[in-house]
C-alpha cells in the first residue's frame, strides 16, 4: 500500500510580509511538522486586518476606530491542532471510528468545516449546482473548481482536503488526468484528488495519478458527472449484476491505489459488502449505516435553501441539521425593513465623525460654492445628531 | 452528488438587460406569473423610489444561493461586489480578484436573482489604466456575466471619463467615493474619509462629478453622516451609504457580515462597526455541522429514514451468492446481515 506521508506534499505557508515566520511558532510535534512553516492557525487569517500592510490588530476597539475593517485580537490557541492526514484517517478506520466529510466551497465554509472538526473536507465539483445554480455538475471548469480549493485552503488548516475532478478534465486519456490532478494539487492546494467512475480507463487514470504521488479518491455507484449515461441521478446496485459490479469496482480501485472510496446512493446490503470486502474506508452518501465514513453536501444538510417562499427538495437521504436558509431570509427582511423605516443605521452604527469646528467650515465652504441645500442637510444633520427630534427632511 | 430537480419559483433570468417594460419588449418568462417580470427592478424603478423618498436597500451576494436569498428577501438591487476576495476568497483586501473570477460570480448571481438590479463590481486592476480598458471591462461584465449595471470607484479625473465612456457605451455606472476599498495602498489602510473639511467638501465634488458624468447613483462609504447628508442633498440621483450614516438615499452591506456569517463560539470574528449583525448565520452553521459530525460518529445517521434505497430479498439472496463465488464471503455474510438489520431496524458492529 502506498505511503501518502506529509512528506511527500509538504505546505510551505508565507506570512503575509513574505518571510518565514520564525521558528517559535512551528510546533515541534512530528517530522512532517517540521518541514513546513505555518503561519499562526487560521483564526488569526480571518480577523479582518486593521491596515492593509501587515500591522498588527490594534486590540480593545477605540470609540472611533482609525481603520474601518478593525481586526480584533486574533482567536489564536497555543499550538496548532493536530492536521488531519491519511494516518489518521487509516487509524480512525482501523478502530472501527466513522469517518466524517462534508463538502465545503470557499472561505467561509471552509472555516466552519475546518472549526466543527471534521476529518476530511470535499471540494466537491457540486459546487456547480449549488453555488453556481447550474443543474448538473457538467458545467463547472477545472479552473474554477482551482479557484474553490483555493478559497477553502484559506480557511482550512486542520482538515483533510480532497479537490474534486471535474467532467471533462480527466476523461480522454491518461496524461490529461495526471496533469489535471496535478494541477489541482498545485495550484488548488488540497491534499488529495476525486475522480468518478470505475471503467477500465478510469481504472488506469487513478493508477496513474497515485503513481504520480497524488493520493486518490475514487467514487462509484452514482456518478452524476455520468447523469447523461445514467439517464439521470439514478440509484445504482438494485440489481444482483449492478450490486456486484459496484464491489468489484471498489476492488478495483483499492488495487489502483486509492485511499478510500465513496459510495453514493446503492442500497445498505451492497455498502455493506463492498465495505467488508475492501481494506480501505468506504465513504457512503446514500448508501446506508454499514459504510467506513459519511459525506454531505454543506448545503443541503444546512438547509440553505428551505424558507418560506422557496421551497427547495433537498435530497431524500440527507438529514437537515439546520434551517440556514429561513435563518437567512429573516435577517435579510430585518435588514430590509429596518432601511425602509430608517430605523438602520442608528447612532451606535454611525460611527464616523467630523469635529464640531470642521463642521462650520464645512458648512462655510459648501456656502461658498453654491450649494445651499447641502449645507442646509449639515445642518439638519447636525441637529438631529446632537438631540432634536426631527423628520428626514434630507432629500429637500 | 445526487440532486433532484429543483423546483422552484425564481424564473430563470435570460441575461437580458432589456427590461420588460420597453418597446421592444423582452424575453418573456416561460411561467404563467409574469407579474414576476414586471416587477423587476429598473433604474428606472430607483429613481422613483427616490424620488418618493423611500429608501432603496442594496445586499451583496456572490454565489448562486446568496443571489436567491437577496431576491427572495425582496431586496431592490444586489451587488456582486469585489469584497467577494474577502468574504468569499479568504484574502485580507480586495485587490487579488480578478476580472474573470468576478464574472464567474456574476453568472452564479445571476441565474439565482431574477428580480433585484444586478450590479457587477470593477475589480481591481481591470479599468484604472484607460477608458479603453474600463469600457472593455464593463462590457464583458453586462456580456458574459449577465449583469445590469456596474460599479467603479474613485473620484480622479481618469475615473470620471472612464465612468463617462461606459455610460456612453450605453451601461448604467454606479459610483463609489468615500472610503474605496481598492485604494488603501494610497490611503493607508481602511481608513475612514471626508474628515477634515478639504476630505469633506472633495467627496460632495466627487459625488457631483460622477453624476455629471452620468452614474446613475453613488455609494457613500465610511464617511462621517453630515458629510452624506451633504452629497445627498447636493445630488439628484440617489446615495447609497455603508458606514456613513442614516441620511443616504439607501443603505449598503456585506452578505456575510449583516449575517453574521463568520461568527460562532470559537470563531470570533470582528464585524465592521458600522455594520449591524441582523442573524448569527455562523453560529448555527456550527451548531448544525457540529451535529451532524456527532450523529455520524455515534452512527446514528444515516437512520432507516435516510437510507432510501433498496434491493429486494431476492436479489440480496443472489448478490450473497454472488460474492461467495468469488471467494468474498466476508461481504457476503455483510451483506446478508445488513439486509435482515434493515428491517430489524438493528444496528450492525462495523466489519473490520
Amino acid at each position: 500500500m502506498s505511503q501518502f506521508s506529509r512528506l511527500l506534499t509538504p505546505r510551505v505557508h508565507l506570512n503575509n510580509s513574505g518571510f518565514f515566520p520564525p521558528s517559535s511558532i512551528i510546533s515541534p510535534s512530528s517530522l512532517s511538522r517540521q518541514l513546513r512553516c505555518t503561519p499562526p492557525p487560521h483564526h488569526s487569517r480571518v480577523s479582518r486586518r486593521a491596515t492593509s500592510n501587515g500591522a498588527p490588530a490594534p486590540s480593545p476597539a477605540p470609540p472611533e476606530p482609525a481603520a474601518v475593517y478593525g481586526g480584533g485580537g486574533a482567536n489564536q490557541q497555543a499550538a496548532a491542532p493536530r492536521r488531519v492526514t491519511l494516518a489518521t484517517l487509516r487509524g480512525k478506520h482501523r478502530r472501527g471510528e466513522p469517518i466524517s466529510m462534508v463538502t465545503a466551497y470557499d472561505y467561509p465554509s471552509g472555516v466552519h468545516v475546518d472549526a466543527a472538526g471534521f476529518d476530511i473536507c470535499l471540494v466537491g465539483d457540486s459546487a456547480a449546482m449549488v453555488s453556481h445554480g447550474h443543474d448538473n455538475t457538467l458545467p463547472i471548469s477545472l479552473d474554477v473548481i482551482i479557484e474553490h480549493c483555493r478559497s477553502v485552503k484559506r480557511g482550512a488548516a486542520r482538515t483533510f482536503l480532497v479537490g474534486d475532478l471535474p467532467f471533462g478534465s480527466y476523461e480522454s486519456s491518461t496524461p490529461q488526468a495526471v496533469d489535471s490532478a496535478v494541477r489541482v494539487m498545485k495550484e488548488g492546494g488540497v491534499d488529495s484528488i476525486k475522480l468518478e467512475g470505475s471503467a477500465p480507463s478510469r481504472i488506469s487514470a487513478a493508477k496513474a495519478i497515485v503513481e504520480a504521488g497524488i493520493a486518490v479518491m475514487g467514487h462509484i455507484g452514482l456518478t452524476p458527472q455520468s447523469v447523461s449515461a445514467l439517464g439521470g441521478f439514478r440509484p445504482q446496485g438494485k440489481t444482483v449484476d449492478s450490486a456486484i459490479k459496484v464491489v468489484e469496482a471498489a476492488l478495483a480501485l483499492q488495487d489502483a491505489g486509492c485511499f478510500a472510496v465513496v459510495l453514493e446512493c446503492v442500497p445498505a446490503p451492497v455498502a455493506a459488502a463492498a465495505t467488508a470486502a475492501l481494506q480501505i474506508p468506504t465513504i457512503g452518501i446514500g448508501a446506508g449505516p454499514f459504510c467506513s465514513g459519511q459525506v454531505l453536501v454543506y448545503h443541503d444538510l444546512l438547509g440553505m435553501f428551505q424558507h418560506p417562499l422557496h421551497a427547495k427538495v433537498a435530497p431524500k437521504f440527507c438529514k437537515q441539521y439546520g434551517n440556514i436558509g429561513d435563518a437567512i431570509n429573516r435577517a435579510l427582511s430585518q435588514y430590509k425593513q429596518e432601511v425602509e423605516t430608517q430605523s438602520f443605521p442608528g447612532p451606535s452604527h454611525t460611527p464616523y465623525k467630523l469635529a464640531a469646528t470642521d463642521v462650520d467650515a464645512f458648512l462655510n465652504a459648501l456656502v461658498d460654492k453654491g450649494l445651499n441645500a447641502a449645507a442646509d442637510a449639515v445642518e439638519n444633520t447636525e441637529k438631529e445628531i446632537n438631540g432634536t427630534p426631527q423628520l428626514n427632511k434630507i432629500y429637500a | 452528488m445526487m440532486r433532484q430537480a429543483f423546483r422552484h419559483l425564481a424564473r430563470r433570468r435570460w441575461l437580458s438587460n432589456v427590461p420588460e417594460s420597453t418597446v421592444y419588449g423582452g424575453p418573456r418568462p416561460q411561467d404563467a406569473s409574469s407579474s414576476a417580470a414586471a416587477r423587476r427592478v429598473t433604474v428606472t424603478s430607483l429613481r422613483g423610489k427616490h424620488r418618493r423618498r423611500e429608501p432603496i436597500t442594496v445586499v451583496t451576494a456572490y454565489d448562486y444561493p446568496s443571489a436567491v436569498h437577496v431576491d427572495s428577501a425582496g431586496i431592490d438591487v444586489c451587488l456582486v461586489g469585489d469584497s467577494a476576495a474577502m468574504v468569499v476568497h479568504g484574502h485580507d483586501t480586495t485587490l487579488p480578484i480578478s476580472l474573470d473570477v468576478m464574472l464567474e460570480h456574476c453568472r452564479a448571481v445571476a441565474r439565482g436573482a431574477t428580480r433585484p438590479l444586478l450590479v457587477g463590481d470593477l475589480p481591481f486592476g481591470c479599468y484604472e489604466s484607460s477608458s479603453t480598458q474600463a469600457v472593455d471591462s464593463a462590457v464583458r461584465v453586462l456580456k458574459e456575466g449577465g449583469m445590469d449595471a456596474i460599479k467603479l470607484e474613485g473620484g480622479a479625473p481618469s475615473r470620471i471619463s472612464a465612468a463617462k465612456a461606459i455610460v456612453e457605451a450605453g451601461i448604467a455606472v454606479m459610483g463609489h467615493v468615500g472610503l474605496t476599498p481598492q485604494a488603501i495602498s494610497v490611503l493607508g489602510g481602511f481608513r475612514p474619509q471626508g474628515k477634515t473639511v478639504d476630505s469633506a467638501v472633495k467627496v460632495v465634488e466627487t459625488a457631483l462629478a460622477l453624476q455629471e458624468a452620468g452614474c446613475f447613483s453613488v455609494v457613500l462609504e465610511c464617511v462621517p453622516g453630515p458629510v452624506a447628508a451633504a452629497a445627498t442633498s447636493a445630488l439628484r440621483i440617489p446615495t447609497i451609504g455603508i458606514g456613513a450614516g442614516p441620511f443616504c438615499s439607501g443603505q449598503v452591506l456585506v452578505y456575510h457580515d449583516l449575517l453574521g456569517m463568520m461568527q460562532h463560539p470559537h470563531h470570533a470574528k470582528v464585524t465592521p462597526r458600522f455594520c449591524k449583525q441582523f442573524g448569527n448565520v455562523g453560529h448555527v452553521i456550527n451548531k448544525a455541522l457540529s451535529e451532524y459530525k456527532q450523529e455520524v460518529e455515534n452512527r446514528t445517521f444515516p437512520g432507516p429514514s435516510h437510507t432510501p434505497y433498496k434491493i429486494t430479498a431476492t436479489d440480496v439472496d443472489g448478490f450473497a451468492s454472488a460474492l461467495q463465488k468469488m471467494g468474498l464471503d466476508e461481504a457476503a455474510n455483510a451483506a446478508a446481515a445488513a439486509a435482515e438489520n434493515a428491517e430489524k431496524d438493528v444496528k450492525l458492529p462495523e466489519n473490520n
